[in-house]
Protein backbone atom coordinates (compact mmCIF):
# COMPACT_ATOMS: atom_id res chain seq x y z
CA UNK A 1 0.00 0.00 0.00
CA UNK A 2 2.85 2.75 1.02
CA UNK A 3 4.18 2.49 -2.06
CA UNK A 4 1.16 4.38 -3.95
CA UNK A 5 0.86 6.75 -1.03
CA UNK A 6 4.15 8.75 -1.69
CA UNK A 7 2.27 11.93 -2.02
CA UNK A 8 3.86 13.98 -0.70
CA UNK A 9 6.82 13.42 -3.26
CA UNK A 10 5.13 15.54 -5.65
CA UNK A 11 7.07 18.76 -6.07
CA UNK A 12 3.72 20.68 -6.39
CA UNK A 13 1.92 23.24 -4.77
CA UNK A 14 0.60 22.99 -1.36
CA UNK A 15 -2.74 23.17 -1.68
CA UNK A 16 -2.16 20.31 -4.27
CA UNK A 17 -1.41 17.76 -2.05
CA UNK A 18 -3.09 14.23 -0.87
CA UNK A 19 -5.23 16.94 1.39
CA UNK A 20 -6.68 18.91 -1.95
CA UNK A 21 -9.19 15.85 -2.32
CA UNK A 22 -11.00 16.63 0.69
CA UNK A 23 -11.56 20.55 -0.32
CA UNK A 24 -15.26 21.45 0.49
CA UNK A 25 -16.18 21.73 -2.85
CA UNK A 26 -19.56 23.54 -1.89
CA UNK A 27 -18.51 26.38 -0.20
CA UNK A 28 -16.31 27.54 -3.38
CA UNK A 29 -18.21 28.96 -6.40
CA UNK A 30 -15.17 28.67 -9.01
CA UNK A 31 -16.41 26.83 -11.90
CA UNK A 32 -13.44 24.92 -12.03
CA UNK A 33 -14.31 22.89 -9.32
CA UNK A 34 -17.59 21.99 -10.29
CA UNK A 35 -17.43 18.37 -10.41
CA UNK A 36 -19.43 15.71 -12.61
CA UNK A 37 -20.59 13.78 -9.54
CA UNK A 38 -21.94 17.98 -8.96
CA UNK A 39 -23.82 17.83 -12.00
CA UNK A 40 -24.98 14.27 -11.87
CA UNK A 41 -26.16 15.18 -8.16
CA UNK A 42 -28.10 18.15 -9.70
CA UNK A 43 -29.52 16.16 -12.25
CA UNK A 44 -30.80 13.33 -10.35
CA UNK A 45 -32.52 16.47 -8.16
CA UNK A 46 -34.16 17.88 -11.35
CA UNK A 47 -35.55 14.18 -11.40
CA UNK A 48 -36.66 14.16 -7.93
CA UNK A 49 -38.26 16.94 -8.41
CA UNK A 50 -40.09 15.86 -11.27
CA UNK A 51 -40.87 12.31 -9.62
CA UNK A 52 -42.48 14.02 -6.98
CA UNK A 53 -45.12 15.49 -9.16
CA UNK A 54 -45.97 12.13 -11.09
CA UNK A 55 -45.66 8.64 -10.03
CA UNK A 56 -43.98 5.65 -11.96
CA UNK A 57 -47.42 4.16 -13.07
CA UNK A 58 -50.54 6.74 -12.87
CA UNK A 59 -53.89 6.35 -12.11
CA UNK A 60 -56.53 4.93 -14.38
CA UNK A 61 -57.97 7.57 -16.68
CA UNK A 62 -61.11 8.06 -18.61
CA UNK A 63 -59.56 8.87 -21.88
CA UNK A 64 -61.90 12.62 -21.79
CA UNK A 65 -58.82 13.30 -20.10
CA UNK A 66 -56.71 12.69 -22.80
CA UNK A 67 -58.78 14.80 -24.75
CA UNK A 68 -59.12 17.88 -21.97
CA UNK A 69 -55.47 17.40 -22.38
CA UNK A 70 -54.96 18.26 -26.12
CA UNK A 71 -57.71 20.49 -26.50
CA UNK A 72 -55.98 23.55 -27.84
CA UNK A 73 -54.07 21.24 -29.58
CA UNK A 74 -53.93 20.22 -33.15
CA UNK A 75 -57.32 19.05 -34.81
CA UNK A 76 -55.58 15.76 -36.21
CA UNK A 77 -54.83 14.78 -32.46
CA UNK A 78 -58.33 15.47 -31.08
CA UNK A 79 -59.92 13.37 -34.06
CA UNK A 80 -57.63 10.69 -33.66
CA UNK A 81 -58.54 10.48 -29.76
CA UNK A 82 -62.40 10.08 -30.80
CA UNK A 83 -61.44 7.59 -33.12
CA UNK A 84 -59.32 6.21 -29.91
CA UNK A 85 -62.27 6.32 -27.78
CA UNK A 86 -64.51 3.82 -29.97
CA UNK A 87 -62.05 1.14 -29.09
CA UNK A 88 -60.64 1.88 -25.79
CA UNK A 89 -62.10 3.59 -22.63
CA UNK A 90 -59.01 4.21 -19.86
CA UNK A 91 -55.28 5.17 -20.00
CA UNK A 92 -53.04 4.63 -17.53
CA UNK A 93 -49.84 7.12 -17.79
CA UNK A 94 -46.33 6.45 -16.54
CA UNK A 95 -43.48 8.78 -15.94
CA UNK A 96 -42.06 9.88 -18.98
CA UNK A 97 -38.22 8.93 -17.48
CA UNK A 98 -36.95 7.14 -20.66
CA UNK A 99 -37.83 3.71 -19.03
CA UNK A 100 -41.76 4.56 -19.72
CA UNK A 101 -41.89 1.66 -22.27
CA UNK A 102 -40.31 -0.98 -20.33
CA UNK A 103 -42.89 0.30 -17.18
CA UNK A 104 -46.29 0.71 -19.06
CA UNK A 105 -45.24 -3.00 -20.40
CA UNK A 106 -44.47 -4.31 -16.66
CA UNK A 107 -47.84 -2.86 -15.29
CA UNK A 108 -49.80 -4.01 -18.49
CA UNK A 109 -48.68 -7.40 -18.37
CA UNK A 110 -48.96 -8.16 -14.36
CA UNK A 111 -51.99 -6.41 -14.37
CA UNK A 112 -53.10 -8.73 -17.32
CA UNK A 113 -51.94 -12.04 -15.00
CA UNK A 114 -53.97 -10.22 -11.88
CA UNK A 115 -57.23 -10.46 -13.58
CA UNK A 116 -57.11 -13.32 -15.91
CA UNK A 117 -55.78 -15.27 -13.37
CA UNK A 118 -53.82 -17.28 -16.78
CA UNK A 119 -51.83 -19.79 -15.15
CA UNK A 120 -50.87 -21.29 -18.55
CA UNK A 121 -50.05 -18.24 -19.52
CA UNK A 122 -47.02 -17.60 -16.45
CA UNK A 123 -46.29 -21.31 -16.99
CA UNK A 124 -45.32 -20.38 -20.69
CA UNK A 125 -43.23 -16.98 -19.93
CA UNK A 126 -41.30 -18.81 -17.27
CA UNK A 127 -40.04 -20.88 -19.82
CA UNK A 128 -38.30 -17.77 -21.62
CA UNK A 129 -37.36 -16.22 -18.72
CA UNK A 130 -35.22 -19.01 -18.25
CA UNK A 131 -34.43 -18.92 -21.96
CA UNK A 132 -33.09 -15.60 -21.48
CA UNK A 133 -30.94 -16.50 -18.61
CA UNK A 134 -29.15 -18.49 -20.52
CA UNK A 135 -29.13 -16.37 -23.41
CA UNK A 136 -26.93 -13.93 -20.92
CA UNK A 137 -25.14 -16.49 -19.24
CA UNK A 138 -23.68 -17.90 -22.80
CA UNK A 139 -22.79 -13.94 -24.15
CA UNK A 140 -20.58 -14.24 -20.67
CA UNK A 141 -22.52 -12.50 -18.35
CA UNK A 142 -21.63 -13.34 -14.74
CA UNK A 143 -25.10 -14.42 -12.98
CA UNK A 144 -24.49 -12.10 -10.02
CA UNK A 145 -25.51 -9.42 -11.86
CA UNK A 146 -28.50 -10.19 -13.64
CA UNK A 147 -30.29 -12.46 -11.26
CA UNK A 148 -31.22 -10.22 -8.66
CA UNK A 149 -33.41 -8.32 -11.38
CA UNK A 150 -34.73 -11.89 -12.32
CA UNK A 151 -35.76 -12.96 -9.40
CA UNK A 152 -37.81 -9.97 -8.00
CA UNK A 153 -40.06 -10.31 -11.65
CA UNK A 154 -40.47 -13.79 -11.09
CA UNK A 155 -41.86 -13.18 -7.75
CA UNK A 156 -44.16 -10.68 -8.68
CA UNK A 157 -45.22 -13.04 -11.82
CA UNK A 158 -45.91 -15.52 -8.77
CA UNK A 159 -47.68 -12.78 -6.68
CA UNK A 160 -50.06 -12.06 -9.03
CA UNK A 161 -51.37 -15.26 -9.24
CA UNK A 162 -54.22 -15.27 -6.42
CA UNK A 163 -54.50 -18.02 -4.11
CA UNK A 164 -50.77 -18.27 -2.89
CA UNK A 165 -49.46 -16.67 0.73
CA UNK A 166 -47.60 -13.87 -1.37
CA UNK A 167 -50.51 -13.15 -3.62
CA UNK A 168 -50.99 -9.60 -4.03
CA UNK A 169 -54.27 -7.28 -4.47
CA UNK A 170 -54.51 -4.96 -7.28
CA UNK A 171 -53.80 -2.41 -5.42
CA UNK A 172 -50.78 -3.81 -4.05
CA UNK A 173 -49.61 -4.52 -7.55
CA UNK A 174 -49.77 -0.44 -8.36
CA UNK A 175 -48.03 0.39 -5.00
CA UNK A 176 -45.19 -2.10 -6.07
CA UNK A 177 -45.18 -0.41 -9.59
CA UNK A 178 -44.77 2.89 -7.90
CA UNK A 179 -42.14 1.40 -5.31
CA UNK A 180 -38.57 2.56 -7.09
CA UNK A 181 -36.98 -0.48 -5.39
CA UNK A 182 -39.19 -2.99 -7.25
CA UNK A 183 -40.78 -1.01 -10.74
CA UNK A 184 -36.78 0.07 -11.58
CA UNK A 185 -35.39 -3.35 -10.61
CA UNK A 186 -38.60 -4.81 -12.89
CA UNK A 187 -37.81 -2.53 -15.60
CA UNK A 188 -34.05 -3.50 -15.45
CA UNK A 189 -35.35 -7.23 -15.66
CA UNK A 190 -37.07 -6.68 -19.20
CA UNK A 191 -33.38 -4.75 -19.96
CA UNK A 192 -31.46 -7.68 -19.21
CA UNK A 193 -33.95 -9.68 -21.35
CA UNK A 194 -34.09 -7.32 -24.43
CA UNK A 195 -30.09 -6.96 -24.44
CA UNK A 196 -29.51 -10.37 -24.06
CA UNK A 197 -32.33 -11.07 -27.41
CA UNK A 198 -30.42 -8.72 -29.95
CA UNK A 199 -27.34 -9.77 -29.00
CA UNK A 200 -28.48 -13.11 -29.28
CA UNK A 201 -29.47 -12.30 -32.18
CA UNK A 202 -27.11 -9.36 -33.82
CA UNK A 203 -26.99 -10.48 -36.79
CA UNK A 204 -30.99 -10.01 -37.65
CA UNK A 205 -31.03 -6.51 -36.04
CA UNK A 206 -27.14 -5.20 -36.94
CA UNK A 207 -29.11 -3.13 -39.83
CA UNK A 208 -31.75 -1.68 -37.61
CA UNK A 209 -29.26 -0.46 -35.30
CA UNK A 210 -26.55 0.83 -37.82
CA UNK A 211 -29.34 2.47 -39.09
CA UNK A 212 -30.52 4.19 -35.48
CA UNK A 213 -26.80 4.59 -33.93
CA UNK A 214 -24.42 4.06 -36.52
CA UNK A 215 -22.71 1.67 -33.66
CA UNK A 216 -22.40 -1.90 -33.17
CA UNK A 217 -24.86 -4.03 -31.88
CA UNK A 218 -22.43 -4.52 -28.66
CA UNK A 219 -21.96 -1.08 -28.37
CA UNK A 220 -25.72 -0.50 -28.83
CA UNK A 221 -26.56 -2.72 -26.41
CA UNK A 222 -23.90 -1.12 -23.62
CA UNK A 223 -25.23 2.31 -24.10
CA UNK A 224 -28.69 2.24 -25.63
CA UNK A 225 -30.51 -0.68 -23.57
CA UNK A 226 -28.91 -1.37 -20.50
CA UNK A 227 -28.47 1.70 -19.40
CA UNK A 228 -32.05 2.51 -17.15
CA UNK A 229 -33.75 5.97 -18.51
CA UNK A 230 -32.43 4.87 -22.10
CA UNK A 231 -35.64 5.47 -24.60
CA UNK A 232 -37.05 2.55 -26.49
CA UNK A 233 -37.18 2.17 -29.92
CA UNK A 234 -38.57 -0.32 -32.09
CA UNK A 235 -35.21 -2.21 -31.82
CA UNK A 236 -36.36 -3.01 -28.02
CA UNK A 237 -39.49 -3.18 -28.58
CA UNK A 238 -39.42 -6.25 -31.15
CA UNK A 239 -36.51 -7.79 -28.98
CA UNK A 240 -38.77 -7.95 -26.10
CA UNK A 241 -41.83 -9.54 -27.58
CA UNK A 242 -39.68 -11.96 -29.85
CA UNK A 243 -37.76 -12.96 -26.28
CA UNK A 244 -40.53 -13.28 -24.05
CA UNK A 245 -43.32 -14.08 -26.83
CA UNK A 246 -45.95 -11.43 -25.95
CA UNK A 247 -47.63 -9.66 -28.52
CA UNK A 248 -47.49 -5.76 -27.78
CA UNK A 249 -49.62 -3.40 -29.63
CA UNK A 250 -48.47 0.15 -29.84
CA UNK A 251 -50.98 3.03 -30.75
CA UNK A 252 -49.00 6.09 -32.30
CA UNK A 253 -50.98 9.25 -31.04
CA UNK A 254 -49.26 11.29 -33.86
CA UNK A 255 -50.15 14.35 -35.74
CA UNK A 256 -49.75 12.66 -39.40
CA UNK A 257 -52.95 11.84 -40.80
CA UNK A 258 -52.96 8.30 -42.22
CA UNK A 259 -56.11 8.03 -44.45
CA UNK A 260 -55.73 8.77 -47.97
CA UNK A 261 -59.68 9.53 -48.56
CA UNK A 262 -59.23 12.12 -46.11
CA UNK A 263 -60.51 10.76 -42.66
CA UNK A 264 -58.57 10.15 -40.06
CA UNK A 265 -57.39 6.70 -38.42
CA UNK A 266 -54.61 6.16 -35.95
CA UNK A 267 -52.15 4.22 -36.89
CA UNK A 268 -50.74 1.44 -34.32
CA UNK A 269 -47.97 -1.41 -34.90
CA UNK A 270 -48.38 -4.88 -33.74
CA UNK A 271 -45.32 -6.69 -32.27
CA UNK A 272 -45.90 -9.96 -32.83
CA UNK A 273 -43.08 -12.69 -31.59
CA UNK A 274 -41.32 -14.31 -34.29
CA UNK A 275 -40.12 -17.44 -32.50
CA UNK A 276 -37.11 -18.70 -32.56
CA UNK A 277 -34.99 -21.83 -31.97
CA UNK A 278 -38.35 -22.95 -30.40
CA UNK A 279 -39.05 -20.26 -27.67
CA UNK A 280 -42.73 -20.88 -27.04
CA UNK A 281 -45.14 -18.23 -28.01
CA UNK A 282 -48.24 -17.74 -26.83
CA UNK A 283 -51.11 -19.89 -28.44
CA UNK A 284 -54.23 -19.10 -27.01
CA UNK A 285 -55.51 -18.22 -30.87
CA UNK A 286 -59.01 -17.76 -29.85
CA UNK A 287 -59.33 -14.35 -31.96
CA UNK A 288 -59.97 -12.27 -29.06
CA UNK A 289 -56.32 -11.44 -28.70
CA UNK A 290 -57.15 -7.88 -28.01
CA UNK A 291 -58.81 -8.84 -24.47
CA UNK A 292 -55.48 -8.51 -22.59
CA UNK A 293 -53.02 -10.78 -24.46
CA UNK A 294 -52.13 -7.66 -26.24
CA UNK A 295 -50.53 -4.89 -23.85
CA UNK A 296 -52.09 -2.04 -25.23
CA UNK A 297 -49.21 0.81 -25.06
CA UNK A 298 -49.62 4.34 -26.14
CA UNK A 299 -47.33 6.26 -27.70
CA UNK A 300 -47.96 9.99 -27.65
CA UNK A 301 -45.75 12.05 -29.94
CA UNK A 302 -46.26 15.10 -26.47
CA UNK A 303 -46.62 17.60 -29.05
CA UNK A 304 -47.28 20.12 -25.81
CA UNK A 305 -43.87 19.32 -24.43
CA UNK A 306 -42.25 20.12 -27.82
CA UNK A 307 -43.77 23.67 -27.76
CA UNK A 308 -42.61 24.23 -24.23
CA UNK A 309 -39.25 22.72 -24.31
CA UNK A 310 -37.87 22.22 -27.73
CA UNK A 311 -34.70 20.20 -25.95
CA UNK A 312 -37.53 17.37 -25.56
CA UNK A 313 -38.54 17.17 -28.92
CA UNK A 314 -38.85 13.56 -30.70
CA UNK A 315 -39.52 12.33 -26.71
CA UNK A 316 -41.94 9.74 -26.71
CA UNK A 317 -43.80 8.93 -23.67
CA UNK A 318 -45.37 5.27 -23.52
CA UNK A 319 -49.08 5.14 -21.49
CA UNK A 320 -51.40 1.97 -21.18
CA UNK A 321 -54.36 2.08 -22.96
CA UNK A 322 -57.40 -0.63 -21.95
CA UNK A 323 -59.90 -2.07 -23.95
CA UNK A 324 -63.30 -0.78 -23.64
CA UNK A 325 -64.72 -4.33 -23.40
CA UNK A 326 -68.49 -3.55 -24.15
CA UNK A 327 -66.96 -3.13 -28.13
CA UNK A 328 -66.13 -7.08 -27.61
CA UNK A 329 -68.54 -9.93 -27.18
CA UNK A 330 -66.45 -12.40 -24.70
CA UNK B 1 -30.18 -0.99 0.84
CA UNK B 2 -30.47 -4.07 1.89
CA UNK B 3 -29.80 -5.38 -2.37
CA UNK B 4 -27.13 -3.49 -2.65
CA UNK B 5 -25.98 -5.00 0.03
CA UNK B 6 -26.91 -9.09 -1.29
CA UNK B 7 -24.94 -7.73 -4.52
CA UNK B 8 -21.83 -6.45 -2.95
CA UNK B 9 -21.31 -9.30 -0.75
CA UNK B 10 -21.70 -11.43 -4.15
CA UNK B 11 -19.45 -9.10 -5.80
CA UNK B 12 -16.85 -10.16 -2.49
CA UNK B 13 -16.94 -13.70 -2.93
CA UNK B 14 -16.54 -13.39 -7.23
CA UNK B 15 -13.48 -11.06 -6.26
CA UNK B 16 -11.66 -13.79 -3.91
CA UNK B 17 -12.26 -16.73 -6.15
CA UNK B 18 -10.95 -14.87 -9.00
CA UNK B 19 -8.28 -13.59 -7.44
CA UNK B 20 -5.58 -14.50 -9.93
CA UNK B 21 -7.16 -14.81 -12.86
CA UNK B 22 -6.79 -10.69 -13.23
CA UNK B 23 -3.45 -9.96 -12.37
CA UNK B 24 -3.37 -6.47 -12.41
CA UNK B 25 -6.57 -5.53 -10.28
CA UNK B 26 -6.42 -6.08 -6.88
CA UNK B 27 -9.79 -4.84 -5.19
CA UNK B 28 -10.08 -4.58 -1.64
CA UNK B 29 -13.39 -4.50 0.62
CA UNK B 30 -12.89 -1.87 3.25
CA UNK B 31 -12.79 -4.13 6.30
CA UNK B 32 -15.98 -2.58 8.10
CA UNK B 33 -18.05 -0.80 5.82
CA UNK B 34 -18.89 -2.86 2.31
CA UNK B 35 -20.04 0.59 0.74
CA UNK B 36 -15.58 1.12 0.67
CA UNK B 37 -13.72 -0.33 -1.84
CA UNK B 38 -10.33 0.25 -2.94
CA UNK B 39 -8.27 -1.05 -5.94
CA UNK B 40 -4.93 -1.17 -6.89
CA UNK B 41 -4.27 -1.50 -10.14
CA UNK B 42 -1.05 -1.59 -12.40
CA UNK B 43 -0.49 0.67 -15.00
CA UNK B 44 -0.98 -1.06 -18.34
CA UNK B 45 2.33 -1.65 -20.79
CA UNK B 46 3.19 0.15 -23.83
CA UNK B 47 1.56 3.83 -22.10
CA UNK B 48 3.56 6.27 -20.04
CA UNK B 49 2.10 4.41 -16.86
CA UNK B 50 3.82 1.07 -17.60
CA UNK B 51 5.41 -0.22 -13.59
CA UNK B 52 3.55 2.70 -11.91
CA UNK B 53 0.64 1.01 -9.68
CA UNK B 54 -2.30 3.18 -9.17
CA UNK B 55 -4.59 3.45 -6.02
CA UNK B 56 -8.43 3.69 -6.69
CA UNK B 57 -11.29 4.59 -4.02
CA UNK B 58 -14.82 3.21 -4.65
CA UNK B 59 -17.67 4.94 -2.71
CA UNK B 60 -20.80 2.51 -3.62
CA UNK B 61 -24.33 4.16 -2.93
CA UNK B 62 -27.28 2.58 -1.47
CA UNK B 63 -29.05 2.36 -4.97
CA UNK B 64 -26.41 0.47 -6.58
CA UNK B 65 -26.37 -1.61 -8.73
CA UNK B 66 -28.91 0.94 -10.33
CA UNK B 67 -26.66 3.30 -9.66
CA UNK B 68 -22.57 3.64 -10.06
CA UNK B 69 -20.64 3.57 -7.93
CA UNK B 70 -18.34 6.75 -7.65
CA UNK B 71 -14.25 6.39 -8.21
CA UNK B 72 -11.52 8.44 -8.79
CA UNK B 73 -7.74 7.96 -8.59
CA UNK B 74 -5.75 8.80 -5.17
CA UNK B 75 -2.61 8.10 -6.33
CA UNK B 76 -1.37 11.46 -8.71
CA UNK B 77 -1.56 10.88 -12.64
CA UNK B 78 -1.52 12.88 -15.79
CA UNK B 79 -4.24 11.67 -17.85
CA UNK B 80 -6.59 13.86 -19.83
CA UNK B 81 -9.57 12.16 -18.30
CA UNK B 82 -8.45 12.31 -14.64
CA UNK B 83 -8.53 15.39 -12.94
CA UNK B 84 -5.47 16.33 -11.65
CA UNK B 85 -6.47 17.65 -8.29
CA UNK B 86 -9.12 15.81 -6.99
CA UNK B 87 -8.73 11.92 -9.18
CA UNK B 88 -11.69 12.12 -10.25
CA UNK B 89 -12.16 10.15 -13.75
CA UNK B 90 -14.35 11.21 -17.05
CA UNK B 91 -15.59 7.66 -17.97
CA UNK B 92 -19.09 6.95 -20.00
CA UNK B 93 -19.74 4.07 -17.58
CA UNK B 94 -19.43 5.58 -14.30
CA UNK B 95 -21.89 8.63 -15.62
CA UNK B 96 -24.82 7.75 -18.15
CA UNK B 97 -24.00 4.54 -19.65
CA UNK B 98 -23.83 2.75 -16.41
CA UNK B 99 -25.67 -0.38 -16.15
CA UNK B 100 -25.78 -3.21 -13.40
CA UNK B 101 -24.50 -5.57 -15.83
CA UNK B 102 -21.11 -3.56 -14.90
CA UNK B 103 -19.13 -4.17 -11.78
CA UNK B 104 -16.58 -3.16 -9.71
CA UNK B 105 -14.47 -5.30 -11.25
CA UNK B 106 -15.06 -4.72 -14.63
CA UNK B 107 -15.18 -1.37 -14.31
CA UNK B 108 -11.51 -1.37 -12.81
CA UNK B 109 -10.93 -3.34 -16.49
CA UNK B 110 -12.54 -0.26 -18.01
CA UNK B 111 -10.42 2.08 -16.19
CA UNK B 112 -7.17 0.50 -17.08
CA UNK B 113 -8.47 0.15 -20.94
CA UNK B 114 -9.00 4.31 -20.52
CA UNK B 115 -5.86 4.52 -19.37
CA UNK B 116 -4.16 3.24 -22.52
CA UNK B 117 -6.44 4.87 -24.91
CA UNK B 118 -6.97 8.61 -23.22
CA UNK B 119 -9.81 10.85 -24.77
CA UNK B 120 -8.31 13.86 -25.46
CA UNK B 121 -11.30 15.58 -27.01
CA UNK B 122 -13.05 15.20 -23.83
CA UNK B 123 -10.70 16.78 -21.01
CA UNK B 124 -10.76 16.95 -17.27
CA UNK B 125 -7.17 17.41 -17.48
CA UNK B 126 -7.03 20.29 -20.09
CA UNK B 127 -3.29 20.26 -19.91
CA UNK B 128 -2.76 16.63 -20.38
CA UNK B 129 -5.84 16.83 -23.30
CA UNK B 130 -4.16 19.91 -25.34
CA UNK B 131 -0.84 18.27 -25.42
CA UNK B 132 -2.50 15.19 -27.16
CA UNK B 133 -4.87 17.34 -29.38
CA UNK B 134 -1.96 19.59 -30.46
CA UNK B 135 -0.17 16.24 -31.99
CA UNK B 136 2.61 16.78 -28.64
CA UNK B 137 2.73 12.87 -28.36
CA UNK B 138 6.19 13.32 -26.77
CA UNK B 139 5.40 15.58 -23.96
CA UNK B 140 2.36 14.41 -23.15
CA UNK B 141 4.07 10.99 -22.72
CA UNK B 142 7.27 12.47 -20.84
CA UNK B 143 4.89 14.22 -18.30
CA UNK B 144 2.90 11.47 -17.65
CA UNK B 145 5.93 9.38 -17.59
CA UNK B 146 6.73 11.73 -14.74
CA UNK B 147 4.39 11.68 -12.39
CA UNK B 148 4.22 7.76 -12.77
CA UNK B 149 7.38 7.83 -11.38
CA UNK B 150 6.89 10.45 -8.77
CA UNK B 151 3.66 9.14 -7.33
CA UNK B 152 2.86 5.76 -8.73
CA UNK B 153 6.27 4.10 -8.15
CA UNK B 154 8.26 2.40 -5.15
CA UNK B 155 10.54 4.64 -3.76
CA UNK B 156 14.32 4.36 -4.59
CA UNK B 157 16.73 3.52 -2.00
Amino acid sequence: MEKTQNYDEIPVEPETEFTAFNIDYEADDDWSNYKDSDVMQQQSAIFEQDAAKFPFVGDKEPLSSLEAEYKSGSPILLEKIKVLSKEYSAIRRTRGDGNCFFRSFMFSYLEHILESQDQAEVERVKINVEKGRKTLQDLGYADFTFEDFFSLFLEQLESVLQGNDDSISHDELVARSRDQSVSDYVVMFFRFITSGEIRKRSEFFEPFILGLSNTTVEQFCKTSVEPMGEESDHVHITALCDALGVTIRVVYLDRSSCDKDGGVSVNHHDFVPTPSDGATTDTSDTGIICSGMVSHVICSDGCKLQSVKSSFKNIDIFSILYLDMKSFNI
Amino acid sequence: MQASRARLFKEYKEVQREKSADPDIQLVCDDSNIFKWTALIKGPSETPYEGGVFQLAFSVPEQYPLQPPQVRFLTKIFHPNVHFKTGEICLDILKNAWSPAWTLQSVCRAIIALMAHPEPDSPLNCDSGNLLRSGDVRGFQSMAKMYTRLAAMPKKG
